[in-house]
C-alpha cells in the first residue's frame, strides 16, 4: 500500500515538473490590439502562423478596443506594471511613449533585419522618432472616398459623377439628401477625425507640420475646410449629426446603406465590400486645392520594461507580421494598404487586386501620402479636437473663433509637455 | 512566553480585532489609502509614464479653480441632481403608493421596474442612444407622423441632459420603488384605519399619514440618489461623451477626461478631492436642514 503511495507521489511530482518544463520552454509575448470581427479573425491567423513556425513563442494576444481606448489603457498599466510586451500604437500617438522611454528603441533589431529593406518608404518611416525606429508599422492606410453605387442611381446621379473637389462633393451629397431624404437616406456621413486630417491636407494645410512640430490649427486654409466640414452638418444639412457625436454612427449608416458617400480609412474596405457588395465604389479623397492624403494606421511597438529574451521574441513577431507572406493575406483580408514591397507579388494579393475593385484605391494615393507630425503634443491635441469638432459642427461655436482658441491651447500643452 | 492564563486573556482581548480586520484590510486598501493616494497625486504634477512627479503645491487646485470647465461641470451635475432626483423620488413614492398592495399584478410589476435597475448601465446607455439617434431613432419615428419634427436629442445642448435624466430616472427608480415599498409596509396598519375613522380623505391621510412617517425612508434615498447624481458617468460616457459643447459634462465625466484622456492625473486627482468635499458638505447640510425633520417611530 504504502509502496503504492509512494509510487504515485512520485509520478505525480515528474509529472508536475515535466509540465513546468514544458511552459518554461515557451516564451510567453503579451500583446494588446485594437483589431476584432473580421480583421481580428486576419490577426489571429498570422498569430497562428507565426506560433506554428516559431513553437518556442506564444503569442498571447488580447483585444482591447480602438487606438484610443489602447492609449488610455496603456498609460493606466505601465504604472501599475501591468503593461503588454507588445502593443499596437496609431502612428501619430506614440511619441509620448517613445520620448517618456516606454517604448524600446527598436534600431538595432531593425537595422539587422532584412525586413528594413523590404518595406516601402512610408511604412519605414512612419515609426520614427528623431532618428530612432520605436515601432514596426504593421497596418498602413490613405483615407479614401466610399460611395454606393445604388443610392446614386436612384438620385439621379450616375457612378462618374465628378468627386474631385468639395464643391463637387457638397453638390452630389445636396441631391442625395433632397431626393431621397424622405426614405431617410442622408447624402454624406460626417467625416471622422482621420478623414478630417485628410480634407485640411486636401485643402494645402495641416493640423501640425510634420517637419518642424508648429501648429498650424488656425491657418486660414485648416479653417476653412473646417468651415466646409461642419457646414455639411449645420448649415447644408446634408450629414446626420449622429456621426458628430459618435463618429461609428456614419460608418455603420453607410454600412446600412442609409448615407450615400462616406470619407473613411481603407481598413474599412472589406467591412464595406460585405456590408454593401458590389453597390460599394471606392475613389481616392478629394484634391480641393492639392492632391495630399495622410498616412494612418498602426505600428507595433515593444515595451523597454519586458525582459530581454520576451522583447527578442516579441520582434520576431513584429518582424513576421511585416513580412510578404502576413502582409499579403492582411492586405487581402482587410483592405489595408500592403507596407512590404514583396506582398504584391504573392498569389493571395494578385487574387484580391483582381476580385476586389477599388482595393488598390489606397495604394495609388501613395505618391502624394505624407505622413503627420507625432511629437507629444498630437495625442492631446487629438483627445481635444473631437469636443472642438463637435462644438462647430453642431453650430455651437463659430469655426474661426473655436479654431484660434484650440490652436492656443494645443501651443500652450507644447510648452507645458516640452518643459 | 506567557503563562497559560495570561495567553488565553490576551486571546480574549484580540479576537475580535481579530474578526474584524479582514474587514478593515480591505477598506484600507480600497478606500483609505486611495483616498490619501488621491490627496498626495492632487499636489503633484504626473503623466502616468514619468518617473518623477514633481511637487507643484496647490496649482492644480488653484487651474481647475479658474478653468471654465470645472465651472460649467459643477452647473450640469447640480442641474441634474436638482431635477433628476425629486423626479425619482416623486415618481418612486407615488408608484410605490400603488404597488404596496400585495396582489399579483403589483408582484409582476415590481419585478417589471426593478429590472433596469439590475442591468447593465452600459447596455441601457447603447439601447437610448439608439432610441434617441436624431435620424434613425425609434423616438422621432414615433414623433414624425404628428409633425412634432425630429428633434436632435443628444445633439441639441438644451435637450441633452433632459434625455440623461430620463435615462437615469428610468433606470434608477425601480430601486427607489422597492425601497418605499418596505418603508410603506412599516406604517402600522392602526394609523390608516383611525385616519378612515375620523373622515380623512385619501389626500389627506397621504400627506398627514403616509408621508410623514416614510420620511427616514426618504432621508435615506435623497442621500443616495444625490451622491448617485454627483456620481453619474456611465450614461453620460457613452450616450455624450460630456457634448454637445459641455452640456451634459459632469464632474466625473471631466475627472476621467482630465485623468484618463488627457493624462493630467494630478488635477484629475484634484478634481477628486473637490468631488469628495463637495458629497461630504452636502451629507452635512441635508443632515442639518432635512435630518431635524424626520421621525423614526409612528
Amino acid at each position: 500500500m504504502t509502496r503504492k503511495l509512494h509510487s504515485t507521489i512520485a509520478a505525480t511530482v515528474f509529472a508536475l515538473f515535466g509540465t513546468l518544463g514544458t511552459a518554461d520552454a515557451a516564451t510567453t509575448v503579451k500583446f494588446w490590439h485594437s483589431f476584432n470581427k473580421g480583421q481580428g479573425e486576419a490577426l489571429a491567423k498570422i498569430i497562428a502562423q507565426f506560433e506554428a513556425a516559431n513553437p518556442g513563442i506564444d503569442v498571447e494576444a488580447e483585444f482591447i478596443g480602438n487606438y484610443n481606448d489602447i492609449v488610455a489603457k496603456l498609460q493606466a498599466a505601465i504604472p501599475a506594471r501591468r503593461a503588454p510586451d507588445a502593443v499596437i500604437l496609431e502612428i501619430t500617438r506614440y511619441g509620448l511613449f517613445a520620448n517618456n522611454n516606454i517604448l524600446t528603441d527598436l534600431t538595432p533589431y531593425f537595422d539587422a533585419d532584412p525586413l528594413k529593406s523590404d518595406l516601402y518608404d512610408y511604412a519605414r518611416e512612419v515609426g520614427v522618432i528623431n532618428g530612432k525606429n520605436y515601432v514596426v508599422p504593421f497596418n498602413s492606410s490613405t483615407p479614401v472616398l466610399y460611395f454606393n453605387k445604388d443610392i446614386f442611381a436612384r438620385a439621379g446621379l450616375s457612378a462618374q459623377t465628378p468627386l474631385k473637389t468639395f464643391d463637387n462633393i457638397l453638390a452630389a451629397a445636396k441631391t442625395i439628401s433632397e431626393k431621397l431624404g424622405s426614405e431617410g437616406i442622408s447624402g454624406i456621413a460626417a467625416p471622422g477625425q482621420f478623414a478630417r486630417w485628410g480634407l485640411v491636407m486636401a485643402n494645402d494645410s495641416e493640423l501640425i507640420d510634420p517637419t518642424t512640430n508648429e501648429i498650424l490649427l488656425d491657418k486660414p486654409n485648416t479653417v476653412e475646410a473646417y468651415q466646409w466640414m461642419a457646414s455639411l452638418v449645420n448649415h447644408h444639412k446634408v450629414a446626420s449629426p449622429d456621426g458628430v457625436t459618435d463618429e461609428d454612427n456614419g460608418r455603420d449608416a453607410f454600412l446600412a446603406g442609409k448615407v450615400g458617400i462616406m470619407m473613411n480609412s481603407t481598413g474599412n474596405y472589406v467591412g464595406s465590400k460585405k456590408a454593401i457588395g458590389d453597390n460599394l465604389v471606392v475613389r481616392p479623397m478629394p484634391c480641393n486645392k492639392v492632391c495630399s492624403v495622410p498616412i494612418g494606421g498602426a505600428g507595433i511597438g515593444i515595451m523597454a520594461s519586458s525582459p530581454k529574451e520576451v522583447q527578442d521574441a516579441a520582434y520576431k513577431f513584429i518582424s513576421y507580421a511585416a513580412s510578404p507572406e502576413a502582409n499579403a493575406a492582411w492586405f487581402a483580408a482587410t483592405g489595408y494598404l500592403p507596407i512590404n514591397k514583396k506582398s504584391a507579388a504573392l498569389p493571395v494579393a494578385v487574387k484580391a487586386l483582381e476580385t476586389q475593385p477599388g482595393i488598390d484605391v489606397a495604394i495609388n494615393s501613395l505618391p502624394y501620402a505624407h505622413g503627420r507630425a507625432r511629437s507629444t503634443v498630437v495625442t492631446w491635441m487629438r483627445s481635444t479636437e473631437y469636443k472642438m469638432w463637435e462644438a462647430m459642427a453642431l453650430g455651437q461655436r463659430k469655426v474661426d473663433e473655436t479654431m484660434k482658441d484650440f490652436a492656443e491651447q494645443t501651443r500652450a500643452e507644447n510648452q507645458r509637455t516640452s518643459n | 512566553m506567557f503563562p497559560a492564563g495570561a495567553n488565553s486573556a490576551m486571546l480574549r482581548k484580540l479576537t475580535p480585532y481579530l474578526f474584524v480586520a479582514p474587514l478593515m484590510i480591505f477598506i484600507a486598501v480600497f478606500t483609505y489609502i486611495p483616498i490619501l493616494t488621491s490627496l498626495n497625486l492632487s499636489v503633484r504634477e504626473w503623466n502616468f509614464l514619468s518617473s518623477n512627479m514633481p511637487f507643484v503645491g496647490l496649482r492644480n487646485y488653484e487651474q481647475l479653480l479658474l478653468s471654465r470647465d470645472f465651472w460649467n461641470s459643477l452647473r450640469v451635475t447640480t442641474l441634474f441632481a436638482v431635477f433628476s432626483v425629486p423626479l425619482r423620488l416623486g415618481a418612486a413614492l407615488v408608484i410605490a403608493n400603488y404597488l404596496v398592495r400585495e396582489t399579483l399584478s403589483s408582484r409582476l410589476l415590481r419585478g417589471a421596474l426593478f429590472l433596469p435597475s439590475v442591468t447593465s448601465t452600459v447596455s441601457i446607455a447603447v439601447v437610448f442612444s439608439w432610441v434617441f439617434s436624431t435620424d434613425y431613432g425609434m423616438m422621432n419615428a414615433l414623433l414624425e407622423p404628428f409633425g412634432l419634427g425630429r428633434p436632435q436629442w443628444l445633439q441639441d445642448p438644451h435637450l441633452a441632459l433632459w434625455v440623461l435624466i430620463f435615462v437615469n430616472t428610468w433606470k434608477q427608480i425601480g430601486y427607489d420603488i422597492v425601497i418605499y415599498i418596505a418603508g410603506l409596509q412599516a406604517i402600522p396598519r392602526e394609523l390608516y384605519d383611525a385616519a378612515s375613522v375620523d373622515g380623512g380623505r385619501r389626500w389627506h391621510v397621504f400627506r398627514r399619514v403616509t408621508l410623514p412617517l416614510v420620511m427616514p425612508t426618504t432621508y435615506f434615498l435623497l442621500i443616495i440618489s444625490v451622491i448617485e447624481a454627483f456620481q453619474v458617468f456611465t450614461i453620460v460616457n457613452v450616450m455624450t461623451h460630456g457634448g454637445p459643447a459641455g452640456a451634459t459634462d459632469m464632474l466625473v465625466n471631466l475627472l476621467y477626461e482630465i485623468g484618463f484622456v488627457l493624462f493630467d492625473i494630478g488635477r484629475g486627482s484634484a478634481l477628486a478631492v473637490i468631488l469628495f468635499v463637495l458629497l461630504v458638505a452636502l451629507a452635512i447640510v441635508k443632515s442639518r436642514i432635512i435630518g431635524s425633520k424626520v421621525h423614526y417611530e409612528a
